[in-house]
C-alpha cells in the first residue's frame, strides 16, 4: 500500500476519532501540540493494528516518527516493507 | 475542614518553592495561593450559593488546579468533566448529577466569559438532588467499582483523610519532584492534592513521546514517576541512559502491571517499579514500596487500610475487602450512603485477590465485567446502553479482549435487525454518543447472545488475569 493511501486513511482517522472537529489537520499537523496524548496513541496504535494487521513496537515510538500524519505514515510503511 | 487548609499550609511553610511546573512556567506555592485567591474573588462575583455544584470541564494544567482550589474556597462542589466527554456525556452527567454550574475551558455555544480562557454556563436542573452531606467537596462521576451506581460523593474531611493515609504508603515531602502525566479529571485528590499538601514540585508533562518525558524528568532531577504500565513500556523502549539516576519511585497505577514491562523498565533504568492499589471509592489502598523486585506483581502491604479476603478457594484466592480512612461518602445516584454500602463495616472492590504469608496483596482479576484499556475503564452495560439505542441494533454484548500490549480491548457483539449490518452507522452513532476510547475496537455481527436460562440476562464471561 502506497505511503499516501495510508496517509490519508491515517488522517482520516486522526481527524474523525483523535481530534475536536475545531483543530484543523494536515499532513504536518504537529500531533502532541495539538492535544495528541497517551489515550489517543492507543487509538491510533490499536487503529494501525486492526486496519495493517501488526503492531508497531513501543520502541518505534519517538519524536520523528509520531511528529505528524506524514511521518507516522512513513513508519507504518517501513514497518510493513520490514515484516 | 476546608482543603484549601492543606494549600495554605503549604504556601506558610515554603513559599519560594515551585510548586508546578508546566513547559516554561514555574508557579511558586505563593503564586499559586495568589492566582487561586484571585480566581475565588471572580467566583464570588458570581453569586453562587455555598455547595453550588460546579462542573469542571478543563484539560491538564495550572488552571485546572487552581480553579479546583479556588472553587473550594466560595465552597463549591467540584465535579470533573473528562475532556474526551462528548457533549451527550456532558449533558447525562450534568443532568444525573444535578450540575449548577459548568465551567470548561471551550465556549460550549452558549456560554458567558469568565476569565482568560474560562467559559460558564448556568444550568437549571430538572430535578432536584438527594441533599448532599455537609461540606461535600468532590463528586467524581464514575460507575462504582462494584456496581451501575454512578457518582463517588467525598467530603472535605473524607479526602483529607485519604491524602494523610495515602503520604503513609507514598512518604512524599519537600524534598521531592513528581513527574504528572496522567488526566487531572480521573486522578487528583491522592495525588495533586498529597503533592501540593507536603510541599512537593509537581512538573506537569504528557508522556506520549518518551524522550521528551525523559529529557524533562533528567532536567528537574524527578524523583517520583506517576504513569501507567503502557507509559512504562514506552519509556522502557526507549532504553536506559536517560538520566532516571534521581528518582526514588516509579508507580504503576490504573492496571496491572505485566512482568515483561516491569523487568524491561528496571533493566533500562535501574529503578523498580512499584504497583499501587488505588480504588475510586477508597483512595490509595496500598503501594508496594517495600518488596517490588521480588514480588513485582503485588501491589503491597497496605499501610493505613486492612484488607481481608472472603469466599477465598482452595488457593486463597477470592473477594477482596477493605476498611480504613477516606471511604466515599455516598453514591450520588441512585443516592446510597456509606453506612449501607458495607458488608459489616468493610468495602468489598469487586477485585478477586489473595494475600501472601507476609500480608502482601496479590490481585488476581475482577468479579465483574469491567474493562481495562490501558488503564482507563470501561463499563460494558454503558457502551451497550448506546449500541442498543441504534436503531439496527436489536441487542448488543461488549467485552475484553486479552491484548498483548494494552491488557484489554473493547470488543462488541452485535444482533443486528432485518435489515442487516450497518457498522459504519453505528461506529457514527457511537462517535456521537461515547467518549472516543469508550467505541469498541470491533463489531462483531453475531445472530444471538448467550443468556442465563431463568432470567435471561447477557452472559458475561469474567476476564481472570
Amino acid at each position: 500500500m502506497y505511503t499516501r493511501t495510508i496517509e490519508s486513511e491515517l488522517l482520516e482517522f486522526l481527524a474523525r476519532e483523535v481530534f475536536a472537529p475545531d483543530v484543523p489537520l494536515t499532513p504536518e499537523t504537529n500531533l502532541v501540540a495539538s492535544g495528541f496524548d497517551s489515550m489517543s496513541l492507543v487509538r491510533v496504535l490499536l487503529f494501525i493494528e486492526g486496519r495493517y494487521g501488526f503492531w508497531i513496537p513501543e520502541s518505534e515510538i519517538t519524536t520523528k516518527s509520531l511528529q505528524d500524519a506524514r511521518s507516522l505514515a512513513a513508519l507504518v510503511t517501513r514497518m510493513q516493507h520490514d515484516s | 475542614m476546608n482543603l484549601c487548609e492543606l494549600l495554605d499550609g503549604a504556601v506558610h511553610r515554603w513559599p519560594g518553592k515551585p510548586a508546578l511546573i508546566e513547559g516554561a512556567h514555574v508557579l511558586t506555592y505563593e503564586g499559586l495561593g495568589k492566582l487561586v485567591a484571585e480566581l475565588a474573588v471572580k467566583l464570588r462575583t458570581l453569586g453562587l450559593p455555598r455547595q453550588t455544584l460546579v462542573g469542571l470541564r478543563y484539560p491538564n494544567g495550572i488552571n485546572y488546579v487552581a480553579l479546583t482550589f479556588a472553587l473550594w474556597q466560595i465552597d463549591a462542589v467540584v465535579v470533573p468533566i473528562p475532556a474526551e466527554c462528548t457533549q451527550d456525556e456532558v449533558a447525562s452527567l450534568a443532568e444525573t448529577l444535578h450540575l449548577d454550574v459548568i465551567l470548561a475551558q471551550k465556549d460550549p455555544g452558549d456560554a458567558e466569559p469568565f476569565f482568560d480562557d474560562g467559559f460558564l454556563t448556568r444550568r437549571q436542573p430538572e430535578s432536584t438532588a438527594a441533599p448532599l452531606p455537609p461540606q461535600t467537596a468532590f463528586i467524581r462521576f464514575t460507575s462504582g467499582t462494584t456496581s451501575t451506581r454512578k457518582g463517588v460523593v467525598l467530603t472535605h474531611a473524607s479526602v483529607r483523610d485519604r491524602v494523610r493515609a495515602a503520604n503513609t504508603a507514598f512518604q512524599i515531602g519537600p524534598q521531592d519532584t513528581v513527574m504528572w502525566c496522567l488526566p487531572m479529571s480521573h486522578h487528583f485528590l491522592i495525588t495533586i492534592i498529597l503533592y501540593l499538601s507536603e510541599g512537593t514540585t509537581t512538573v506537569l508533562t504528557k508522556l506520549v513521546v518518551p524522550k521528551a518525558y525523559l529529557e524533562e524528568a533528567a532536567r528537574h532531577r524527578a524523583t517520583v514517576l506517576y504513569a501507567t504500565p503502557f507509559q512504562y513500556s514506552l519509556l522502557a523502549a526507549a532504553g536506559p541512559g536517560q538520566g532516571l539516576d534521581s528518582v526514588r519511585l516509579a508507580v504503576s497505577t490504573t492496571c496491572g502491571l505485566s512482568e515483561e514491562v516491569a523487568k524491561a523498565f528496571n533493566r533500562a533504568f535501574g529503578v523498580p517499579l512499584t504497583q499501587a492499589l488505588g480504588v475510586i471509592e477508597l483512595g490509595l489502598v496500598s503501594l508496594n514500596s517495600e518488596d517490588p523486585l521480588g514480588r513485582w506483581n503485588s501491589v503491597g502491604r497496605p499501610h493505613a487500610h486492612e484488607v481481608r479476603i472472603v469466599n477465598p478457594d482452595e488457593t486463597g484466592g477470592g473477594d477482596v475487602e477493605i476498611r480504613g480512612p477516606g471511604l466515599l461518602d455516598a453514591y450520588a445516584a441512585p443516592w446510597l450512603p456509606r453506612e449501607k454500602l458495607l458488608h459489616d463495616g468493610w468495602f468489598r472492590t469487586g477485585d478477586m485477590g489473595r494475600l501472601d504469608a507476609d500480608g502482601f496483596l496479590f490481585l488476581l482479576g475482577r468479579s465483574t465485567a469491567v474493562i481495562n484499556l490501558a488503564g482507563r475503564k470501561v463499563f460494558p452495560e454503558e457502551i451497550e446502553e448506546v449500541l442498543n439505542r441504534h436503531p439496527s441494533v436489536l441487542e448488543s454484548r461488549v467485552f475484553g479482549r486479552a491484548h498483548p500490549h494494552l491488557g484489554e480491548v473493547v470488543e462488541a457483539e452485535v444482533v443486528w435487525d432485518s435489515d442487516g449490518p450497518d457498522p459504519e452507522g453505528l461506529r457514527a452513532w457511537c462517535r456521537q454518543h461515547l467518549a472516543a476510547y469508550k467505541i469498541p475496537t470491533g463489531l462483531h455481527a453475531v445472530e444471538a447472545l448467550p443468556k442465563t436460562p431463568v432470567t435471561g440476562k447477557i452472559l458475561r464471561a469474567v476476564a481472570v488475569a
